[in-house]
């Protein structure tokens, strides 16, 4: 079966799909599943009063399905109590829609799971209107490979921009430094990834903040680097999505790492 | 079992062809009733009644209606086998040579350098086994690029399993392979280098000539899959240094189901098909003649009308990324921005997945093709776009537009009309794209 031969209902829902949207105020809950790299993101949220589900929107990165299920769930679940609700399973949906491609039960029926986050997020008090807490990581842990390629790909200043110039650049971050060096670099060559094992990239500094969501730099969140690859010089990384425990590679020719700290700081071209 | 299933035949797809090719097959039995073989060139529509727009013609291509024409004798009338001795077999062998000599005119090879095959899949297949096995005293390593055609990816597999090791040379962000890293992986074991003509995916044309250079200085086979490149960039194979290329008669609008393999002479390969002894050895089974036929019909037209297609192709394209990239906020072009096939305009759009992309234009009637993993069957995004160093979320972000020799220019307007309107509506319901920089 192709992974598009979808049913009328589902088509239906995609074309016209109910209730999408964010909710904001009082007692409203987040679920937030999947990530960009598996290829579908779900975000529910709820608006809880007397421990019924009086509104609820959706956002959906993905596939026809994922839009599909998204917003059939929305309309399954309005009016019900939240333990009714949590009773809602991924294979009640898909039969809502009269069945789904087999391929895509799996890995795009993620909006039950959406809901129950959201849930449970409730019950537990997490709500969309709390600070959030700061968080800044350092990142400095050694990656493999990251020696032998000291020099050949991987650098820890970008104080020689020569050996930038129009190549694809990843750079890890590290604070404040992290962002300014990935902006400088924008100037010299088009393709500048940021990455952090954290779900954002903090910065106290509000016009960075702005420069940097203005910027074409890309950033890569939730994402360790595991390993340095490539023939004689830095080729690919090694990376693990940290949110789905899985490992992919991306094609980079340059690997910045700033500020670190395990191994004192040691000039280019060692 | 099923999960079983479906893995073994992921080997053999990188896209998933969404439009409906039902519309194709009834034009063929349509068109082969009336004879509108005197219709100018010009006004020929693709033959499908109920309007489906294919700007997809990577994927697939209508037999030209002239071919099916030229054809239909060879079913019924010349139906001989070419190896029988007598008269019904003596006029099937002269068709077939005739077309050998017109296909090697259309390559600027020599006739006895065409072996016919069931396609490009079997070109290849014997283009890679049959000279690492019959080449194998002198070296077991072999170099292709990372952005080959799946199908060679998953040879390299096979031939790694056999005792053969594969290196792949890395490209740059536009899909071009890089020389420099291509000659550090040569080795004294190096037999065979294989590198596309130009991608089938984002249409980046290699470079070729640099490449069959370094081969014949190095002494190493050079085979080059033509496919995308066919029709597109006239072919040249002793030009380039090239001693092996693989091409489809379908890429140029001919039959589907045969293809071409260019063996230079004083190149061998072990045949992967053991039988009768065709094709002197290298390709068992009685041939294919009506499709042997039909295909050397379609490089006659090629070479009647390649240049003047090419013209529409180079306009088509700059009106779809001049005007997309134009409308469309955070739109990228992938692939080279100069050097690429003229048929083929690959982009990218922040915060949308592929399939949805294309679930919309099929509402529209408008068949488009995708990288994203959602429209797989691994659900693994297109290994060409990760080559050129994008994230997977880039990558599941992307539309290919392919054009061909029935296009028409309405065609590539309703297609940029309507690409703003479905990324602004998808982009709408996505909670990617307000977030795209996470900070």
């Amino acid at each position: 079966m192709k992974s598009t031969k979808y049913s009328e209902k589902v088509l239906e829902h995609f074309r016209n799909p109910q209730n999408v949207g964010t909710l904001s105020g009082e007692n409203v809950a987040l679920g937030r599943v999947g990530n960009p790299t598996c290829g579908d993101i779900m975000e529910m949220y709820i608006k809880v009063e007397d421990n019924i589900i009086k509104d609820i929107k959706f956002q959906t990165f993905g596939c026809g399905s994922a839009v599909a299920t998204s917003s059939m769930t929305t309309l399954m679940v309005k009016g019900m109590t939240l333990d009714e609700a949590l009773k809602v399973t991924r294979k009640d949906v898909a039969e809502e829609l009269d069945g789904l491609p087999p391929i895509k039960m799996h890995c795009s029926n993620l909006a039950a799971d959406a809901l129950h986050e959201a849930i449970k997020n409730y019950k537990a008090g997490i709500l969309v209107e709390q600070p959030e807490s700061i968080e800044k990581p350092i990142e400095n842990k050694s990656i493999l490979g990251e020696l032998e390629y000291l020099g050949k790909g991987v650098y820890y200043s970008i104080t020689n921009k020569d050996y930038f110039k129009d190549q694809r650049v990843l750079i890890r971050y590290n604070g404040d430094e992290s962002i300014r060096a990935a902006l400088e670099l924008t100037k010299i060559t088009n393709r500048v990834i940021i990455s952090t094992s954290s779900t954002k990239i903090h910065t106290d500094d509000k016009e960075l903040k702005t420069q940097l969501r203005n910027s074409n730099v890309k950033i890569l969140t939730e994402a360790k680097i595991l390993a340095v690859m490539g023939d004689d010089e830095v080729e690919k990384v090694r990376m693990l999505d940290l949110d789905e425990d899985s490992e992919y590679d991306i094609f980079v020719d340059r690997l910045v790492l700033l500020n670190t700290v395990s191994i004192p700081p040691v000039c280019e071209n060692v | 079992m099923m999960l079983r299933e479906q893995c073994g035949s992921n080997f053999y797809n990188i896209k998933i062809i969404k439009h409906q090719i039902k519309g194709d097959q009834k034009m063929i039995t349509q068109n082969s009733q009336s004879s509108q073989s005197s219709q100018s060139y010009k006004n020929r529509d693709e033959p499908q009644k109920h309007q489906i727009i294919n700007l997809d013609y990577q994927s697939s291509k209508p037999v030209d209606e002239r071919v099916i024409q030229h054809m239909i004798p060879y079913f019924n009338q010349i139906y001989g086998n070419p190896s029988s001795l007598h008269t019904i077999g003596d006029k099937a062998e002269d068709a077939m040579a005739k077309a050998r000599e017109q296909i090697a005119h259309f390559l600027s090879v020599l006739p006895e350098e065409i072996y016919f095959t069931s396609g490009a899949t079997e070109s290849i297949n014997l283009a890679l086994i049959g000279y690492a096995i019959r080449n194998r005293r002198k070296g077991n390593h072999i170099i292709m690029s990372e952005v080959e055609h799946i199908s060679q990816h998953n040879l390299a597999k096979y031939l790694e399993k056999n005792g053969f090791v594969v290196s792949k040379v890395p490209v740059d962000q536009y899909g071009k392979i890089r020389i420099d890293k291509l000659r550090k992986r040569i080795t004294e074991k190096t037999i065979l280098i294989s590198v596309q003509y130009a991608n089938n995916e984002i249409g980046t044309i290699q470079p070729i000539k640099e490449v069959g250079e370094i081969a014949a200085e190095m002494g190493i086979a050079f085979h080059s899959d033509a496919v995308a490149a066919q029709g597109q960039i006239t072919l040249n194979p002793k030009q380039h240094h090239i001693n092996l290329m693989s091409i489809s008669s379908n890429d140029f609008y001919g039959p589907k189901g045969i293809g071409v393999l260019y063996l230079q002479k004083g190149y061998r390969v072990s045949p992967l098909l053991i039988g009768g002894g065709q094709e002197k050895g290298i390709r068992s089974g009685t041939e294919n003649v009506a499709g042997i036929v039909g295909m050397a019909y379609a490089t006659k037209l090629l070479e009647e009308h390649q240049a003047e297609e090419v013209e529409r192709y180079k306009s088509f394209q700059k009106k779809l990324q001049n005007e997309i990239l134009d409308s469309v906020p955070h739109s990228y072009l992938n692939g080279h921005p100069k050097e690429r096939l003229p048929n083929n305009s690959h982009f990218r759009f922040d915060g949308i997945e592929g399939e949805s992309i294309l679930l919309m234009f099929k509402e529209h009637n408008i068949a488009v093709s995708t990288g994203s993993a959602c429209s797989s069957k691994t659900l693994e995004p297109s290994h060409t776009l990760i080559s050129t160093g994008l994230l997977h979320e880039e990558a599941h972000g992307s539309l290919e537009f392919t054009t061909g020799r029935f296009t028409k220019e309405d065609h590539i307007s309703k297609a940029v009309e309507l690409t703003p309107k479905i990324v602004e509506r998808l982009r709408a319901i996505s909670p990617l794209y307000s977030k795209t920089k996470v900070i």
